[in-house]
């Protein structure tokens, strides 16, 4: 009796459970936003912050070479934005009221991008140039041209170099 | 409220469209320097004067057989100072026991701030003058004052040239 009522059972639920139908799993979604931000970075590396030019015989000498400055200019701009690196003189060399000209400075450089130049103290010169975003690394050696015509003195001038990553 | 806060975060995204991403521009400063010392140069061609024998009455005063001497005279100085050319001769024009005064040997120039003179083994004679620095070429012709009160022989004489930049 207890073996029939069971096995009732049984077939009841089995029978309920053929007729109902099986419930769909869920799901659920949701979106989350990653952002971001590049902003326009510009950084500039100079191996020294002082050039010097040595005394010499005009005659055997007409050009006096300073050690290379090794320069750095990393920046992060658009894909295509225009880097760009200048030089400037604040004014001639100068030694009391005597000077020298600044574009007696000229400078040959090394790596991409780099180029060569003469200094100038009423505008700024290009010293390097690309495009996008990057590191640049070159090296920029100074030449100053000798002359027999420069008074005697300890001459001196700054000269600011500007990068820009727009 | 959803509504509201998607509009809001549309309206920034337009307005990051329309809006120039802003720029970076680093500046640095490098000190050049040069050190222009007084230095003198002195060059004289030819190097040795020639006075041929000659009839007294005929020739009063000898040129020098191998022309002027080119004197090409380079300084460096401070301003407004004074760089002189000064010949001193080491004794009178002399043949064993003979000699000939030095005043006989005078000399005429070209060339800017050169002059003209005599000879003298007492004392520095100038043979030109310029203000600061620069270089200067000029030629000095030489004539020995000719005369029957000499004895024969063969003279000699050294002219000593002292260029000086202070």
């Amino acid at each position: 009796m207890k073996t029939a009522t069971g096995y009732i059972l049984l077939t009841a639920a089995a029978l309920w459970m053929a007729t109902v139908p099986v419930m769909a799993q869920s799901t659920a979604t949701a979106n989350v936003t990653v952002n971001a931000t590049v902003a326009a970075t510009a950084k500039l590396t100079l191996s020294a912050n002082t050039v010097s030019f040595a005394d010499a015989d005009p005659d055997t000498t007409p050009n006096i070479a300073a050690a290379a400055i090794t320069v750095g200019a990393k920046a992060k701009t658009t894909g295509s934005g225009a880097v760009t690196l200048a030089v400037q003189a604040g004014g001639p060399l100068t030694s009391g009221s005597d000077t020298i000209a600044a574009s007696n400075l000229t400078w040959t450089t090394t790596g991409a991008g780099f180029v060569a130049g003469t200094m100038s103290s009423a505008a700024a010169q290009s010293l390097g140039a690309w495009t996008g975003p990057g590191n640049n690394s070159g090296t920029q050696t100074y030449s100053f041209a000798n002359s027999w015509s420069y008074a005697t003195g300890n001459y001196a001038m700054t000269v600011t170099y500007t990068l820009t990553a727009p | 409220m959803r509504l509201v806060l998607l509009a809001g975060v549309a309206l920034v995204g337009l307005l990051a469209a329309v809006l120039p991403a802003p720029a970076a521009s680093l500046a640095q400063s490098v000190s050049a320097s040069a050190n222009i010392a007084a230095i003198a140069k002195l060059a004289l061609t030819p190097a040795s004067l020639l006075f041929p024998d000659a009839d007294p009455d005929l020739s009063p005063s000898i040129p020098s057989s191998n022309g002027p001497i080119t004197i090409t005279a380079k300084a460096r100085s401070s301003p407004g100072s004074q760089v002189t050319l000064t010949m001193l001769a080491n004794d009178d024009l002399r043949s064993g026991m003979d000699t000939i005064p030095i005043g006989a040997l005078t000399w005429a120039t070209t060339g800017n701030g050169f002059l003209n003179g005599t000879a003298s083994r007492t004392s520095s004679q100038t043979v030109a003058t310029w203000v600061g620095s620069g270089t200067h070429v000029g030629t000095q012709a030489f004539s020995l004052a000719n005369t029957w009160q000499r004895a024969m022989g063969t003279y000699t004489v050294s002219l000593v040239y002292t260029l000086t930049a202070p």
